[in-house]
């Protein structure tokens, strides 16, 4: 089940449109990775989606599976199987004949496609709902159904289209939990689009994120959340602290005062902005090496508490772990960990 | 709606029915009687004598013939209309619906003087005008099923492997089912129910159920047989009705 998937060029302009829906996208897949595509509504997620699958044809641009090129190839031959967002089971079909389409549609017998079915049934632990009708099983259950459906259908490459968007967050973790499952037992090679880099970082190990059809950044999920190429990457990544600045030599300079970047930031002098994870920043006693600010505003973020302290004219976002409370007025000292530290240059839009 | 409006409205469609159902087996009902004075089969009889039998064959032949030709070609036209795909569609809808404006009399009077001229077999140039008046009817219908069909389901059969008959005979039929048996039954209608066109461009020749009660009803003292073959024509579609209400939303159960 598991391939290669390799992006070149891929580049699509929509009928009417002036501007390419996705542009040049290199992107490579290593066969049982599972890479979350991630970007904003309109970004270009689903049209790429549907060119791998070969439900739209690429305006430029290759698809490779094991380094074949399968981008002529029609979506029925490619062997590329794809969950949409809504279940789309077929109304006319049982549970169990929904999941065995795909061996029906290679020719199958009805009782062999059914036999053969039941396994991927039972894996998303439906195994009993088999001779339901399709009408009377829930959302999540639906979405397990689908996902069944396209596993039986044996795919190279598995693409998930925000597939568990219309579920409550609960059945989503069930259903992180359900892909974890089904990645150990058949380690399929899988694309999920979704546009919540929470969902991203709970599924996949590789994170890309798509800006108006420009790939702009493509790494492990730990690097996309404190090392992202660009400030629209880390504020999908839901990243709050851009402390506006300069480089020069490796130190990054602004009114939360001088920085030494980390040394595998090959920093480039020049107008640079300082992002850091408000999870990683932590308040101190003030004290004068360290930075000093005002608690602003406090806002509730479950049972933590997300602070906004001002330094100068900047504000810096700190995450509260739980067990600290804060008062709105107070003065606090910060701590941002080095190591931490990223910059990005705001001369080019890109990282330093 | 209350109980009042619908009794008026059940009256409305079953009045008129009562005095053909009496028709239809009275042998002998003069005026001013309220009720026959005789009850029989005599109208039944003679319209048997007459050839219903083999009129009844020749209207669900005709029947079934446009069903086949005007509901695929429907299908086609309302997947085409609403593809987005047609440079002029407003333009195509008024080619297509077209035959509703114009009186079928004016066309099939035209039309009876060509299929002489082109000794094209009169059975065939019936059925293919009568095809052409139905298209509009299943067209409007499955343009209206096709506004409401889901193409992702196509899409996704597609990334299971299903080749393109394959999802035409496993996933878009079932799926318009309800919508392909309503305009079948729809088109059986137009050529179960002609009179003007099989009349006019059958040449006399082809005689079917309308062009038999017709026949009977230009005539005095046929109401009973008038009666007894519209009652009998009643019956085909009824079977069809039902057959499609049975069509309807399907979901499936494993057996």
């Amino acid at each position: 089940m598991s391939t290669r998937l390799e992006l070149r060029g891929l580049t699509r302009h929509h009928r009417g449109q002036h501007v390419a829906a996705l542009n040049g996208l290199d992107l490579d897949v290593n066969a049982g990775a599972c890479l979350a595509l991630l970007g904003p509504s309109g970004s270009g997620k689903s049209t790429t989606l549907r060119l791998v699958a070969g439900l739209d044809q690429p305006t430029r641009g290759t698809v490779l599976l094991d380094g074949d090129d399968v981008t002529n190839t029609p979506a029925e031959q490619r062997g590329i199987a794809m969950v949409f967002q809504r279940a789309l089971l077929f109304p006319h079909l049982s549970v169990i004949d929904n999941v065995a389409f795909a061996a029906r549609a290679s020719g199958m017998s009805r009782r062999d496609s059914r036999a053969a079915s039941q396994r991927y049934l039972e894996l998303v632990q439906l195994g009993d709902f088999a001779d339901r009708c399709v009408a009377d099983i829930s959302g999540g259950q639906a979405q397990r159904v689908a996902l069944a459906r396209s596993l039986a259908a044996e795919p190279k490459v598995l693409l998930l289209d925000e597939p568990f968007s219309a579920l409550d967050s609960a059945l989503r973790a069930d259903m992180y939990a359900l892909l974890r499952s089904i990645r150990d037992a058949l380690n399929p090679t899988i694309v999920l689009v979704t546009h919540d880099q929470s969902e991203a970082a709970a599924v996949a190990e590789e994170i890309a994120v798509l800006i108006d059809g420009v790939l702009e950044h493509h790494s492990d999920v730990r690097t996309a959340y404190v090392r992202p190429s660009t400030l629209a990457v880390h504020r999908l990544m839901g990243g709050l602290n851009e402390i506006p600045g300069s480089i020069a030599s490796g130190v990054h300079r602004s009114e939360l005062g001088s920085h030494v970047l980390p040394a595998d930031i090959c920093a480039r002098d020049g107008p640079a902005t300082l992002v850091i994870r408000q999870e990683v920043v932590r308040l101190a006693e003030p004290s004068a090496s360290s930075i000093t600010g005002t608690i602003e505003s406090l806002q509730s973020a479950g049972i933590r508490q997300r602070a906004r302290v001002r330094v100068g004219s900047s504000s810096v976002f700190v995450e509260l772990p739980p067990q600290v409370s804060a008062a709105a007025g107070t003065v606090v000292g910060l701590q941002l960990p080095t190591d931490a530290l990223h910059a990005i240059s705001t001369r080019a839009g890109g990282a330093v | 709606m209350s109980r009042v409006v619908r009794a008026a409205l059940v009256l409305w469609f079953l009045v008129p029915l009562v005095p053909i159902l009496l028709w239809a087996f009275a042998n002998r009902w003069p005026f001013p009687d309220l009720l026959p004075q005789q009850w029989g089969l005599d109208g039944v009889r003679s319209g048997l004598a007459a050839g219903a039998p083999h009129a009844f064959v020749v209207s669900a032949t005709l029947g079934l013939a446009v069903a086949a030709i005007a509901t695929p070609a429907g299908a086609l036209a309302a997947r085409a209309l609403t593809s987005g795909r047609l440079p002029i569609p407003r333009v195509v809808e008024a080619v297509l619906l077209a035959p509703l404006i114009l009186p079928a009399f004016a066309v099939a009077l035209g039309l009876d003087v060509l299929v002489l001229r082109t000794r094209v077999p009169s059975p065939l140039a019936v059925v293919a005008v009568l095809s052409v008046a139905a298209i509009p009817y299943t067209t409007y219908l499955m343009r209206v099923a096709f506004g409401a069909y889901d193409k992702g389901f196509e899409e996704e059969a597609r990334t299971l492997g299903a080749s393109r008959a394959t999802v035409l005979i496993r996933v878009q039929i079932p799926l318009l089912a309800p919508a392909l048996s309503g305009a079948a039954f729809l088109a059986f209608l137009v050529g179960w129910t002609d009179y003007v066109v099989t009349l006019l461009i059958g040449g006399g020749r082809m005689v079917s159920v309308p062009i038999l009660v017709a026949s009977f009803a230009a005539g005095t003292g046929n109401s009973s047989v008038v009666a007894a073959l519209s009652l009998a024509a009643v019956i085909p579609p009824l079977i069809l009705l039902t057959l499609v209400a049975r069509a309807g939303p399907r979901t499936g159960t494993s057996t």
